[in-house]
């Protein structure tokens, strides 16, 4: 129905669009009597688009400006009309869908097409500091909601042409623009095909978040809990990504870009390891490795010595653990688990709960779990330290996608250390490795450029060489001459 | 699904693997088991006595209420054999004896003498016992009884005997720290006889045994690292005395560091050398069918106190102290190897040793009968290449 042309008469098709809207409220129908007796209507939605442009740009130039002879669609569109960006619109679908993008929509008496002007002017925010990945020194700016905001914080840090920008329209309802920017001649050309293939066959009804399309655009169903999709609230670490060949998905209405392929390391180097110091930031990124490490296995590690393996232990901590776990009626096992969860839940309301009552939570948390349950003797202190130490090291891992496996595993690998102690423990490593070698992001092996190993990939994998050896400071051009 | 299917059969697979795997490994709480520091095992009516202390975990605390409660439980049970003595002992402790922490065995005088080989046959045997534990001999008292007693420094009795023998081994050399491993090995090799450190209690032992003992700056009673106790076989055939076991500590490169005193060259008083250095290098030959071994030891020291008269600023002096110091250092090595090779005849240098790797031929011949050998027709010359190096913070003393 909505796919038709309209009718010649106005008044016809302002009844049908009111129709069509149901009368709702902020749907503006601004009707004007231009040239002397032309009939006109301007549709547009209340709040989506700029009243100062729309008056002065619009509505002054359509009265004042006409001169009464030649009225016709042509002549408001290239001598009007103080707009940047107008077309000529031939149905009532193409007509609604510039109307709920924040466009106004200009018909005259006695035409079957209308002028669509793009003037959105709604209320968004401010680009803000990055709130998911802050750095000390870099730059501090970060996403916005508006995709437009979004893809020219890019565009300002690649100036170059072969960046590529690919608009299209996602969700039945939503309508949401997604973008898909890449750098023609490095990204692989296949995925970008087959991601806008994907993007244009799918038959969302939404489109709120970046996830509502990731979980579409994976070619094998592939169950896994770790992210083969790496996404950041960062443009310079987009810009980077893009720059490096992949491909950048932009969606309307979140603060957060996707980059494809994703690979493990992507998500444990942060922005900052290349804006400090290499031999610095090779620093920091062992620390974090040995903060996964801990993050990952720590409590089961704890669990099995405890319970398998005294004899691993040197006496004289075997003696001070033993001390401590006099009295504690559980068994190490619950004991963790136990910790852990009450972590989960602190964690859990401290990101739910509204700001004001953050000071409540944090005084109830460490009292109770950190004093209270150790003087209760419910727990044991060195149980208390290993999931305090696993907490923090959670907070280490830089990309948040990344931390939530980890913590997923972590419990799965204290199952295992309490049932079979460190062989248990080994096997579950083994199993993870396992996985981890199986999984692909679009084609790309996971762990690569470790496994499968490319020696000329090494110069920003486990650690990061200084720019005047390594690729990423300079264009594959500037290698070749 | 496929990929699910493949990974719950790995799973499953590796499951059923791990079931393979019952071997020295099993759940228990740390609240379920006793740690066992020291075993002291005595030869009481016929029978093993065997005593085992365990830590009192709830003293090891920081909260700990001092004085009310002992930090070391002694447990003793008698058995035919070792096993079943420390199965026994279940029957008067809350907990299961857990034995990889073991840091001590003490055996007594009666055990060592009638052969060590039984009562180690179960440490070895058993998957939870860790054989890197050091061995002592009690000497006029028994294992329990040193068990029992309380030490000073440590909290817990056994980590101060077992430090004191570790620190005594590096700092004083006339004891011997011996390795269970180690006296596996020398006392199955041929040519080479373990030791083993004596161990005695000095001063009051009832009272020892009381948490009074260390109520007063001086304790009531002391443990005390006596000699070292030369075997024959897996038996305890007699003890060396402190200069003896000095020669020995020498003569096996056991010494990082001790101290010795010498008598002046030329006037009354003695002098003390501090060796902080020293390497023994052995040569074995054979001359006239016979074999002789030449002990070449070259070492480093300082004077560490200095009671004589002569200027020590003068360099002949000081050539003469060396001198002196050489002389006693071959005094001892030879004395050593002399009352071993003629009061016990057991090798416990490891001269064998070094013939069996030079004339692997003529050690055939020598195996069977190498104590005798090595009692009646060893010859040996002790050559001493040491260097005094430093006087210290002063060079004569003070007037």
């Amino acid at each position: 129905m909505t796919a038709e042309g309209f009718s010649p008469l106005l008044h016809a098709n302002m009844e049908r669009m009111k129709l069509l809207m149901g009368y709702s409220s902020d749907f503006i129908v601004r009707e004007l009597v231009i040239a002397g007796n032309k009939k006109t209507a301007i549709f547009f939605l209340d709040g989506m688009v700029d009243k100062t442009e729309l008056q002065n740009g619009v509505i002054s130039a359509l009265l004042d400006r006409t001169p009464v002879d030649s009225v016709n669609l042509q002549f408001l569109k290239d001598q009007v009309l103080d707009a940047g960006e107008v077309q000529v619109i031939r149905t009532v679908q193409a007509a609604l869908e510039q109307i709920f993008s924040g466009s106004l929509f200009i018909m005259l008496d006695g035409t079957v097409d209308g002028l669509g002007v793009t003037m959105p002017g709604w209320e968004d925010r401010s680009i803000t500091e990055s709130k998911t990945q802050s750095v000390v020194r870099g730059p501090q700016d970060s996403f916005t909601e508006t995709l437009r905001t979004n893809t020219t914080l890019v565009r300002r840090r690649v100036k170059d042409t072969r960046l590529r920008l690919i608009s299209l329209r996602v969700g039945k309802m939503t309508k949401t623009d997604v973008a898909v920017m890449y750098m023609d001649g490095m990204a692989d050309d296949k995925l970008v095909r087959q991601l806008i293939g994907r993007l244009q066959a799918s038959k969302q009804d939404r489109v709120l978040e970046g996830e509502y399309l990731e979980e579409i655009l994976h070619v094998k169903k592939q169950v896994s809990l770790f992210p083969t999709i790496y996404n950041s609230d960062r443009p310079d670490s987009i810009a980077a990504g893009i720059m490096e060949g992949k491909v950048a998905l932009f969606v309307d209405g979140t603060p957060f870009v996707m980059l494809t392929p994703a690979l493990f390391i992507d998500f444990i180097q942060s922005a900052e390891d290349y804006y400090q110091s290499p031999l610095y930031s090779n620093l920091i990124r062992m620390l974090r490795y040995v903060s996964l490490a801990i993050c990952l296995l720590a409590p089961s590690v704890y669990i099995a010595l405890t319970t398998f393996h005294q004899d691993m232990l040197p006496t004289q901590l075997l003696l001070s653990l033993a001390a401590q776990r006099e009295g504690v009626p559980l068994p190490a096992f619950i004991e963790a688990l136990l910790m852990e969860a009450t972590f989960e839940i602190l964690r859990e309301a401290g990101i739910r709960m509204p700001r004001t009552i953050g000071q409540a939570v944090s005084i109830v948390g460490t009292i109770v779990i950190g004093q209270a349950a150790v003087e209760a003797s419910i727990v044991s202190a060195a149980m208390v330290i290993i999931v305090a130490i696993t907490a923090i090291a959670s907070f280490v891992i830089p990309s948040y996608s990344m931390s939530i496996p980890i913590r997923i595993i972590r419990f799965v690998f204290m199952a295992l250390s309490a049932s079979f102690g460190i062989f248990g423990l080994t096997i579950g490593i083994i199993l993870l490795v396992v996985h981890l070698s199986h999984l692909k992001s679009f084609g790309i092996p996971y762990l690569s450029p470790a496994a499968p190993f490319h020696a000329s990939n090494q110069n920003d994998a486990i650690f990061r060489m200084p720019f005047w050896r390594s690729s990423k400071g300079q264009t594959r051009q500037d290698k070749s001459s | 699904m496929n990929v699910l299917t493949r990974i719950g059969a790995v799973i499953m697979a590796m499951i059923m693997l791990v079931m393979l795997l019952t071997g020295c490994w099993n759940r228990r709480e740390l609240n379920a088991i006793s740690v066992v520091l020291a075993m002291g095992i005595d030869w009481v009516d016929k029978q093993y006595q065997i005593s085992v202390q365990v830590s009192d975990p709830s003293q090891m605390s920081i909260n700990r209420s001092v004085g009310e409660r002992s930090p070391a439980i002694v447990f003793t049970e008698r058995a035919p054999t070792i096993f079943e003595a420390l199965r026994k002992i279940t029957t008067k402790a809350s907990r299961r004896m857990y034995l990889s922490h073991m840091r001590i065995v003490i055996l007594d005088e009666e055990v060592a003498k009638r052969g060590i080989r039984n009562p180690l046959d179960f440490l070895f045997r058993d998957h939870e016992v860790r054989p890197d534990f050091h061995m002592v001999v009690a000497r006029g008292c028994s294992a329990k009884e040193i068990l029992s007693f309380v030490t000073p420094m440590e909290v817990l009795p056994a980590m101060d005997l077992y430090k004191s023998l570790k620190v005594s081994e590096r700092a004083w050399a006339p004891t011997s720290a011996v390795n269970v491993v180690d006296m596996m090995q020398k006392s199955t090799k041929d040519g080479i006889e373990p030791v083993l450190t004596g161990i005695t209690l000095v001063g009051n032992r009832k009272k020892g045994m009381k948490m009074d003992n260390i109520k007063q700056p001086r304790s009531l009673a002391e443990y005390n690292y006596t000699g070292i106790g030369v075997m024959l076989d897996d038996r305890i055939v007699g003890w060396l005395n402190e200069s003896d076991s000095k020669g020995y500590s020498f003569i096996t490169n056991n010494v990082h560091s001790t101290v010795g005193h010498v008598a002046c060259p030329d006037s009354k008083g003695n002098f003390v050398v501090e060796v902080y250095n020293s390497k023994v290098k052995i040569t074995p030959s054979i001359r006239n069918g016979k074999p002789f071994v030449s002990v070449e030891l070259r070492s480093e020291a300082n004077i560490g106190e200095y009671h004589c008269q002569a200027d020590l600023t003068e360099i002949q002096v000081f050539s003469q102290l060396q001198q002196a110091a050489r002389e006693e250092q071959k005094k001892v090595l030879e004395n050593s190897i002399i009352h071993v090779q003629k009061r016990f005849g057991a090798d416990i240098f490891g001269f064998g040793e070094y013939f069996h790797m030079k004339y692997p031929g003529q050690w055939q011949a020598w195996k069977k009968i190498w104590p005798d050998v090595f009692q009646n027709e060893l010859k040996f010359e002790v050559i001493v290449k040491s260097e005094l190096r430093k006087t210290g913070k002063i060079t004569n003393s003070v007037h």
